[in-house]
């Protein structure tokens, strides 16, 4: 199904009509006037070119944090487009969002599945996938919990899928008989999902006996309060976090080496649970000149330290030239 | 029948009755009160301590201004309060006068520079006091036609600011006539006063405008009330060219301080006139004149103290909430975090629920006040809405939220996360608040008001629109008021809505994506920074309370105005 939209303004406008006192205020008011303001009391004065318009970036919350500094550093030279950043979660994103329409970009921590492709196609989406950024996926465990340095995938299944284990000394008999508290991304999320595919095991359940939440932040709280927490993030939260919670090492199987949680293990591959990021693009919406450039932008500063500091692993030369490629040949 | 002597039924000198039980109820009481307000309060400054970081000042910033500042100003509000009552009073309004005034012009520069250009303004305007002018002409040419002035009392403004056809109608034929396969549009329409004025080859400059629409009504009606008072027609115009002159002044000053000629007028018009009219009748009436010690010591002292801080290098708190902070977006950072585009939308929101539910509200508690059936079936039936308008009061914001969701976003076809859905979504749900509060108001009127008019002669719809409603009307406000109040904190909603979590612009118009001031406090709230859920989340709250304070201030004035009338 096409949308006409000259229709579909007119339509908005007329049902604009209940509130015809509100629409008589708002009339049309794209230019406004600063010269009598002094132009110091706006929040977006100040490098504002030809360029306007809208741009809608949902997704991921391991990506928010990347998208939405690269939303504040490009908005400072294009002071009139309007990028705004939620994070939905990767699949929230995907299926709320981005392929009914309804956002020009999503950020994910896992690659689009065949189903949202599907999804995406019924609403005439298409998306374009580019690698962003990596990240360290972080296990973590209480300060206090002194027993715990290294795990391997077979430990983290265990205590991640859906079975009787309830408590630490279920998983290694030398650890205490205290109660495991699982806090971890909610089922929306795409670091989830990546967990749950790489580590815990497709075929097997992840557990539901867990607190799920869609805010990294009260992860790192409910381990950091509780001497038995344990919990799963991407890097960067634990980066700005690691006084309060205790990164754990990961070895995949139990005799080999453990590697801990860092940007260069990451950047290597020889860390475990080192994934991509991704950015998704409708591909109608890189045809308006907002999306484009704010694309551009992005995959131009996902190679710089801007990444880093945020506390993931930038992109390399090649992955950006890469990414602009493909972006040049999309948006033709 | 016998009358008892009174002394065999009085107790009260009797030692043997245990008042006991009394007093312990009176302190439990009192311990509940105490409990609830001390927490609260605990809770405020709690908030605020972390918002203004009063402590990260140097001792001697402190100490500095509390000399300067803080003492005089304690020891005149003392003399106040004990010695000269008239000054207290006199020192309290021209000391809330230019907060007010400020604050005023901070919304209307607002207006100016996110919503409407001048040019848009003086349009507005314009239409609209013609539209006024021909309601009021045709009610001193035919003032009996009835009808006929019904007609005129909604045909006039769709004439002077909609055009006929409005433009939505023109819209919705051209959208019925496309749906049904039929290329028939209204392409052609009388553009309304507004428009041609939009369209006008030469318009005056805008500092004219600005002068014309704002300025000048203001220093008339200035103008007019203090030649009413001194019973003298100079000292109006005095008042009218004095405020005239001084907006002109800001041609050259106001580019020069940094706020434009228009920060200017607009200072002149709500600062200036109204303090300028109150000191002056204060003067003349020599009552309560020392009063006027308080705001100048105010002022005085600031200087002082700035100097004094200044010569000496002393550091202020590293406040979180400071005017960068009021006037900036949000940020990764937390030192460059702001809450201006937020404040913004929040603003246009509550702007969206009042158009919305007061009218809907009140409507609905008149008719099921005054004129819905209270016997028989349909008297049962009315009762039914009734309770059922009561629990909807009860329904969690949540489930409003997701009503705005499915009926506003996927049935209309609004953009997610505007202004106008989240305006909509919040104000379905106080709606009910609004109904119930609005029918406790006016079942509060006496009966024997109502029987009284009635008795008079006057027609059922007299009496509501002249003795009922002006009555009710001021329990009305505060109800409505304290409904908007909950609706400018309302989060669920908005998330549910999709109000993004990060919007750096604030929105020119009601169907712009925009941030919302409980939306862009929850973000800050799982930020990944400690900084932002200490310092900047705390800032938000206080900046949230404080619209929402002066949003009731604004409020209690209106009311208390209505009651004294």
């Amino acid at each position: 199904m096409t949308r006409d939209p000259n229709r579909d303004v007119s339509r908005r406008k007329f049902l604009a009509g209940g509130l015809a006192g509100v629409t008589a205020l708002s009339g049309c008011v794209q230019n406004t006037r600063r010269d009598a303001w002094g132009g110091g009391s706006g929040d977006d004065g100040g490098g504002g070119d030809g360029l306007s318009g809208q741009v809608i970036v949902k997704g991921s919350s391991t990506v928010f944090p990347i998208s939405d500094t690269m939303a504040e550093e490009f908005m400072e030279d294009h002071g009139n487009v309007n990028v705004t950043v939620d994070p939905t979660g990767s699949g929230g994103g995907f299926e709320n969002w981005f392929c009914a329409g309804d956002s020009d970009l999503n950020g994910s921590s896992r690659p689009i599945t065949d189903a949202e492709v599907d999804q995406c196609a019924t609403n005439d989406v298409e998306p374009i996938e580019f690698q962003v950024a990596g990240d360290a996926l972080t296990a973590a465990v209480n300060n206090d919990a002194e027993w715990v340095e290294c795990m391997s995938f077979e430990e983290l299944r265990q205590i991640w899928s859906d079975n009787d284990v309830t408590r630490w000394s279920d998983v290694r008999e030398d650890w205490p008989d205290r109660k495991l508290e699982l806090y971890g991304p909610a089922s929306t999320s795409g670091t989830f999902d990546w967990f749950n595919e790489h580590v815990v095991g497709e075929e097997i359940e992840h557990t539901t006996d867990y607190q799920p939440t869609e805010e990294d932040e009260t992860i790192v709280r409910g381990i950091r309060d509780n001497e038995g927490g344990m919990g799963y993030f991407g890097y960067a939260y634990y980066s700005s976090n690691s006084e309060a919670v205790k990164a754990i090492d990961i070895k995949v199987e139990v005799d080999e080496e453990c590697t801990p949680p860092t940007l260069p293990n990451a950047k290597d591959g020889s860390y475990p649970m080192a994934r991509p990021l991704f950015l998704y693009v409708a591909e109608s919406a890189l045809q308006r000149e907002e999306v484009y450039e704010y694309v551009r932008y992005y995959l131009e500063q996902a190679e710089t330290d801007v990444v880093q500091d945020i506390g993931y692993v930038p992109s390399s030369a090649e992955q950006r030239d890469e990414n602009l490629a493909k972006l040049e040949e999309v948006a033709g | 029948m016998a009358t008892t002597e009174p002394d065999a039924d009085w107790h009260g000198d009797d030692s043997s009755i245990s008042q006991l039980r009394g007093r312990a109820f009176e302190a439990t009481c009192l311990a509940a009160t105490a409990f609830g307000l001390v927490s609260v309060l605990l809770l405020l400054l709690f908030v605020a301590n972390d918002a203004f970081r009063p402590l990260s000042a140097d001792s001697g910033w402190l100490l500095t201004y509390a000399v300067t500042v803080v003492v005089p100003l304690a020891a005149l509000a003392v003399y106040y309060y004990r010695l000269d009552e008239p000054a207290g009073e006199v020192a309290y309004v021209t000391s809330g006068l230019p907060v007010v005034g400020v604050l005023l012009t901070g919304g209307f520069a607002v207006m100016f520079i996110e919503l409407l250009s001048i040019l848009e303004w003086f349009a507005l305007v314009t239409s609209l006091v013609a539209a006024g002018g021909l309601i009021v002409a045709h009610g001193r040419l035919r003032p009996n036609a009835a009808l006929e002035r019904l007609v005129v009392l909604f045909g006039a403004p769709i004439v002077t600011v909609l055009g006929t056809p409005p433009a939505q109608f023109n819209w919705l034929v051209t959208d019925l006539a496309a749906a049904l396969g039929v290329d028939f549009g209204l392409y052609h329409r009388v553009i309304s006063l507004r428009e041609v004025l939009l369209r006008l080859p030469y318009v005056p400059t805008n500092w004219l405008l600005l002068l014309g629409t704002l300025v000048a009504p203001l220093a008339v009606a200035g103008g007019v009330f203090v030649a009413r008072r001194c019973d003298s027609r100079r000292a109006g115009f005095a008042v009218v060219g004095a405020t005239l002159v001084g907006a002109l002044v800001g041609l050259v000053t106001g580019p020069a301080l940094g706020i434009g000629y228009g920060g200017w007028m607009l200072l002149v018009a709500f600062v200036a006139l109204p303090v300028g009219v109150y000191v002056e009748g204060v003067v003349r009436r020599r009552e309560g004149v020392r009063g006027l010690a308080f705001p100048v010591t105010a002022v005085l002292g600031v200087a002082v103290g700035s100097v004094v801080v200044d010569a000496a290098g002393l550091a202020g708190p590293d406040s979180w909430i400071d005017w960068g902070f009021l006037t900036s977006a949000t940020s990764r950072t937390a030192a460059d975090a702001g809450i201006y585009p937020a404040m913004v939308g929040s603003i246009m929101m509550i702007i969206v629920i009042v158009l919305a539910t007061f009218p809907v509200g009140v409507g609905a508690a008149i008719y099921l006040e005054e004129y819905a059936p209270s016997e028989g079936p349909m008297g049962k039936f009315v009762t039914l809405v009734e309770i059922n308008i009561g629990n909807l009061a009860g329904v969690p914001s949540v489930v409003y939220g997701l009503l705005g969701l499915a009926l506003f976003i996927r049935i209309v076809q609004w953009p997610q996360g505007s202004i106008v859905v989240a305006g909509l979504a919040v104000g379905l749900l106080i709606l009910p608040i609004v109904i119930i509060s609005a029918q406790e108001a006016i079942r509060s009127v006496p009966d024997s008001f109502r029987q009284a008019s009635y008795g008079m002669g006057a027609t059922r719809w007299q009496t509501i629109r002249q003795v009922v409603l002006p009555e009710a009307l001021p329990g009305i406000l505060t109800g409505t008021i304290l409904a908007l109040g909950r609706a400018i904190g309302e989060t669920a909603p908005l998330l549910m809505i999709g109000a993004a979590a990060s919007v750096r612009l604030a929105p020119n118009g009601f169907f712009d994506v925009a941030g919302m001031m409980p939306r862009q406090i929850y973000s800050w709230s799982s930020e990944l920074e400690p900084a932002f859920r200490h310092g900047v989340l705390a800032a938000g709250v206080i900046t949230l309370l404080a619209v929402l304070l002066v949003m009731n201030a604004t409020a209690i004035v209106i009311r208390n105005r209505y009651q004294r009338e």
